[in-house]
């Protein structure tokens, strides 16, 4: 892998001045997907520096990377926080050793500590810790163990996602031929109530589904704004391999295999906008997908939810004028709720955060109102 | 006409009656070797994807015999499913022959005596072929020595084939030639023609498939049909050679067809006789008694909206499938629909699946049940055909069922287990005969409504495959019978009731909420199971509030995968039925059906 970062952080530096060179104003930039601490800070420079040099990073931007325990140093966090990065999110999972070896973890409880105090040390003012739950065979006295632990740990921003087997993965097919004990929903469902009571308790506050942040009597409560952009259906770049963007209504993918990737980055084939020369898929969002998607997505924040607002200006119909059964049928079983914010919101209700495909789905593959114009519209670059 | 053979091939389910169609077909030039598909005579899609065939077929082909003579051969292929007999018995009577295939690996069966019966009822020339020689666990010799015995014919002078592979085909070719008498009608007497089949097509309205009896048929004459007596232009008459080919006049001994400009198959029945309206005779051919449908179940659209479209869906099957009955019915818990009879158990899978496919459907369909007699204390006797109409047990005298006799033709070694498994369902032994060395045939006589569903896979599952069974209805019993009812979220729902014996009812109770407890996906709420029978509860349950459905996670790349997976998990739900408050999906419906024991 090592041997080929050079040649693919060029690749990479190609594909950001293909498609930036406008100035265009950016306000949040992640480094994620795999492990990017394998970087070493000169690559992490030199891309930094290209997207400075083909983009305008705004004041305040947010430059978040992800990190597993045991693969960073002082050193190297004290670097990369020196080049601009403000943001570490840490694979934590567990606090649970079994676990961690269960999820095939090289790092143990005590490397996570470790790796939270060298940030500290390195200047990081914005953690966030991600945890997984409802593993086979976790007990829930384990689980509250974790969350005890990663409160004490005093990060800014707490992720917890509930496994999700799927058949073709590894765990899938164990769970297929019975070697693992298939996890109990309702054990799930009791360790997500028992987290979020207890972080709201440390005073953090729930802004999506499986997303907390703590209240920071400054900087305000301590959301990632990346992530922000995604369930607000907002553009961005998708950079690398196997990366994913969204711009002007369009979703582009990239080549996955690194190989590939460099490959068609080196060739600088022909690029399609806004995609580049390593973009494999280009595919036109119609309008009306895109209203569904704001609420498939929009409706993954539990604090804000989908800005009445803010999809009026979009669309040019109200929430209730494009999905009327369904909005009313929502509300009638308890599972969305309007509320005044800065404007009308309609979001999920407490008892809707862990039943939100029942909400989703009534939201996608619907017929357009005959009210709407599926005319292909764009949505201004923020 | 001395050069005309119209023959049937007759055999057992799968032993290769259509592929050794195919190899007739191509032997004798009618299909290009180009054209050729595997049983290119299955053409409905269903047919060829599950292997079998639904619907009887015919082809004329072209053979020039070793005797020199060019011969014109009138091929019907049957389907070998005991719920379609019926359209082998129409099959017959347009024939002077039958091909009796023997599978070499599977020896005789019993619906290769079932047909063989219908055939030698029918006064028709036997033809017995041994197939499938090319696989190493045939036995030919066997199988030969079998037939000899079965039909009296010599061992040696049975053809031994491979359909698959071609081999000794050509001896078939000469045995129809040699041994299938030539039709004896006279093309000079006036015309009469039997419908044995039919198939609706949307330009040339109903096709009749006829054979003709006597007289001829012009392009331009006026025909009348004889049961509705009716006169018509024929839009197209021709053959088939394998697809419509028009011809100007079609003679006695012909097979063929009349493209009536019909829109409806009931005004054109298949066993009417048809003739000519100038010059006509004065008495029908005798007919066929037309199939009487044995099982019964509700099919309702899963959105109320669609009921439109179900009845349209149903008109048009029906016009290819004059076996299919129905009329509108009304459920509390699924609201309007259609209360349909089938042949038997497969034929309703088949129309229900051609319902999804073929008209993109969505349907519930209801447990099947088979017709009862209920005679009131007043002495007036009602038919009904589900459980919804059962009325009440103190106003009921007696409640009657149909029984059947069931055919099974077993190596003797698994004697013990059928014979278990038969009394386990109300079966009663009455003879036994051994038609093969090894081989037992068993006859009992059995309520139908224990043989309709999954009789014949456990048949098969304790048997390793080797038993097969053919059965027929012999009357009306009295039973001891009750109706099972079921609540769901605290509305009866009638689709769910059945009617059960009353030993049986307390254990078929409470494996019913079982099951149900299974089926029944987590809601929003709790949802309360219950069944009752004569008015006593047998058995609740209750199946607990989902509390979580979410996906954990959803970033920008995962929007498209992450929206796949929702509407495909709204699909799902689609499928399911609201009844009351609760969705409940189509297995539930099917449910009661499998209550035996595990
Ligand atoms: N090996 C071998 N297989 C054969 C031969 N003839 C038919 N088969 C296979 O047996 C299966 C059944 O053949 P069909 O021709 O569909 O049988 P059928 O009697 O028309 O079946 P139904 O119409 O369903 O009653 C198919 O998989 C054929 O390929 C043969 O001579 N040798
Ligand atoms: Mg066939």
């Amino acid at each position: 892998m090592e041997a080929f970062l050079p040649a693919y952080v060029d690749a990479l530096c190609k594909e950001i001045v293909q498609v930036g060179g406008d100035g265009l104003p950016v306000h949040t930039i992640y480094f994620g997907g795999g492990t990017p601490s394998v970087l070493s800070l000169n690559q992490f420079q030199k891309i930094l520096t290209t997207i400075q040099n083909v983009f305008q990073v705004l004041p305040g931007a947010e430059i978040s990377a992800e990190a597993n325990p045991g693969t960073v140093t002082l050193e190297s966090l004290d670097g990369m926080r020196r080049i601009g990065i403000n943001r570490l999110s840490i694979g934590m999972q567990s606090a649970n050793p079994e676990e961690l070896v269960f999820l095939g973890r090289i790092h143990d409880v005590y490397a996570i500590q470790k790796s939270v105090s060298q940030a500290r040390s390195a200047g990081f003012d914005h953690l966030s810790l991600d945890l997984i739950f409802g593993l086979p065979g976790q007990t829930i006295r384990q689980w509250q163990n974790t969350v005890e632990y990663t409160i004490s740990l005093q990060p800014e921003h707490v992720s917890f996602y509930g496994l999700t087997i799927e058949d073709e993965t590894p765990l899938g097919k164990w769970l297929k031929r019975g070697l693992v004990e298939a996890p109990d929903p309702d054990a799930g469902a009791d360790m997500y109530e028992w987290a979020a009571e207890r972080l709201e308790k440390a005073g953090f506050r729930s802004y999506e589904i499986s997303n907390w942040a703590l209240l920071d009597p400054i900087r305000g409560w301590m959301q990632c704004r990346h992530n922000m952009q995604y369930w607000r259906l907002q553009p961005y770049f998708g950079l690398g391999a196997g990366a994913h963007g969204y711009l002007d209504g369009i979703r582009t993918v990239n080549a996955s295999q690194i190989g590939a990737y460099i490959q068609k980055m080196q060739a600088g084939g022909p690029q399609t906008t806004p995609g580049s020369s390593a973009t494999v898929e280009l595919k036109a969002i119609s309008r009306w997908e895109q209203a569904e998607e704001m609420m498939m997505m929009g409706l993954r924040m539990t604090h804000e939810g989908v800005d009445e607002g803010e999809f009026i200006d979009r669309f040019g119909i109200s929430l209730e004028e494009a999905f009327p059964r369904q909005i009313q049928k929502l509300i009638q079983e308890g599972l969305l709720e309007w509320v005044p914010m800065d404007g009308r919101h309609l979001r999920l209700t407490r008892r809707g955060w862990l039943l939100g495909n029942r909400v989703f789905m009534e939201f996608v593959g619907c017929p357009p109102p005959a009210l709407f114009h599926n005319h292909q519209g764009s949505i201004p670059v923020g | 006409m001395e050069n005309i053979r119209n023959f049937c091939i007759i055999a057992h389910i799968d032993h290769g009656k259509s592929t050794l169609a195919d190899r007739l077909l191509q032997m004798t030039g009618t299909v290009s070797d180009r054209d050729m598909v595997a049983q290119i005579l299955d053409s409905m899609d269903l047919e060829r994807e599950k292997g079998v065939t639904i619907k009887a077929s015919a082809v004329r082909m072209l053979y020039k015999a070793k005797d020199g003579l060019e011969y014109e051969l009138n091929l019907i292929d049957t389907p070998g499913h005991v719920d379609f007999n019926y359209e082998v018995s129409r099959a017959l009577a347009a024939c002077e022959g039958a091909l009796l295939i023997v599978d070499a690996t599977q020896g005789i069966e019993a619906q290769t005596l079932a047909n063989l019966y219908l055939a030698l009822d029918a006064d028709l020339v036997i033809v017995p072929v041994i197939n499938k020689i090319d696989l190493p666990s045939a036995l030919p010799d066997e199988v030969a020595k079998d037939l000899e015995h079965l039909l009296g014919v010599p061992a040696d002078s049975i053809p031994r084939i491979s359909a698959k592979e071609g081999t000794n085909v050509e001896q078939v070719l000469e045995a129809i030639v040699s041994q299938v008498p030539p039709p004896r009608g006279d093309a000079d007497l006036p015309l009469s023609a039997l419908i044995f089949d039919s198939h609706y097509d949307s330009y040339k309205g109903v096709v009749a498939y006829i054979r003709i009896m006597d007289g001829k048929i012009r392009s331009n004459d006026s025909l009348r049909l004889m049961a509705t007596r009716s006169d018509l232009k024929p839009v197209e008459i021709g053959i088939f050679s394998p697809t419509m080919r028009p011809v100007d006049q079609l003679l006695a001994g012909d097979v063929g067809y009349i493209a009536t400009g019909l829109k409806t198959v009931s005004e054109c029945r298949v066993g009417d006789t048809i003739t000519n309206s100038q010059n006509p005779i004065r008495e029908p051919l005798p007919g066929y008694r037309h199939p009487k449908p044995m099982v019964f179940a509700g099919i309702y659209p899963v959105e109320g909206e669609d009921y439109d479209d179900l009845k349209e869906a149903l008109e048009k099957l029906q016009l290819n499938d004059a076996s299919l009955v129905y009329q509108p019915e009304t459920s509390q818990a699924l609201n309007f629909g259609f209360r349909c009879g089938f042949l038997g158990l497969f034929h309703m899978e088949i129309i229900q699946e051609r319902l999804e496919r073929e008209y993109d459907m969505d349907v519930v369909v209801t447990a099947p049940s088979v017709e009862y007699e209920v005679v009131m204390l007043t002495g007036e006797i009602l038919v009904i055909d589900s459980p919804v109409e059962l009325p009440d047990e103190a106003l009921i005298q007696e409640v009657r069922e149909p029984w059947m006799k069931l055919d099974i033709i077993t190596p003797t070694e698994f004697y013990g287990p059928v014979m278990e498994l038969v009394t386990r369902r109300r079966g009663v032994y009455t003879q036994q005969d051994y038609p093969a060395p090894n081989r037992v045939q068993l006859i009992f006589e059995i309520p139908l409504a224990e043989i309709i569903v999954d009789f014949f896979d456990e048949l098969k599952s304790r048997t390793r495959g080797y038993a097969s069974m053919d059965y027929s209805f012999i009357g009306y019993r009295p039973s001891n019978l009750v109706k099972l009812e079921v609540m769901v979220g605290g509305e009866p729902v009638d689709a769910l009731a059945c009617i059960v014996h009353k030993e049986e009812a307390y254990h078929k109770g409470q494996r019913l909420v079982t099951k149900l407890k299974e089926l029944i996906p987590r809601q929003l709420y709790d949802v309360a199971i219950q069944a009752s029978a004569s008015g006593r509860i047998i058995s609740r349950a209750n199946v607990k509030a989902m509390r979580k459905d979410v996906l954990a996670k959803c970033y920008g790349g995962d929007i498209t995968r992450k929206k796949k997976l929702l509407e495909k998990q709204k699909r799902g739900k689609r499928r399911m039925k609201m009844v009351g408050s609760v969705e409940i999906p189509q297995e539930a419906f099917m449910a009661v059906l499998r209550l035996e024991d595990e």
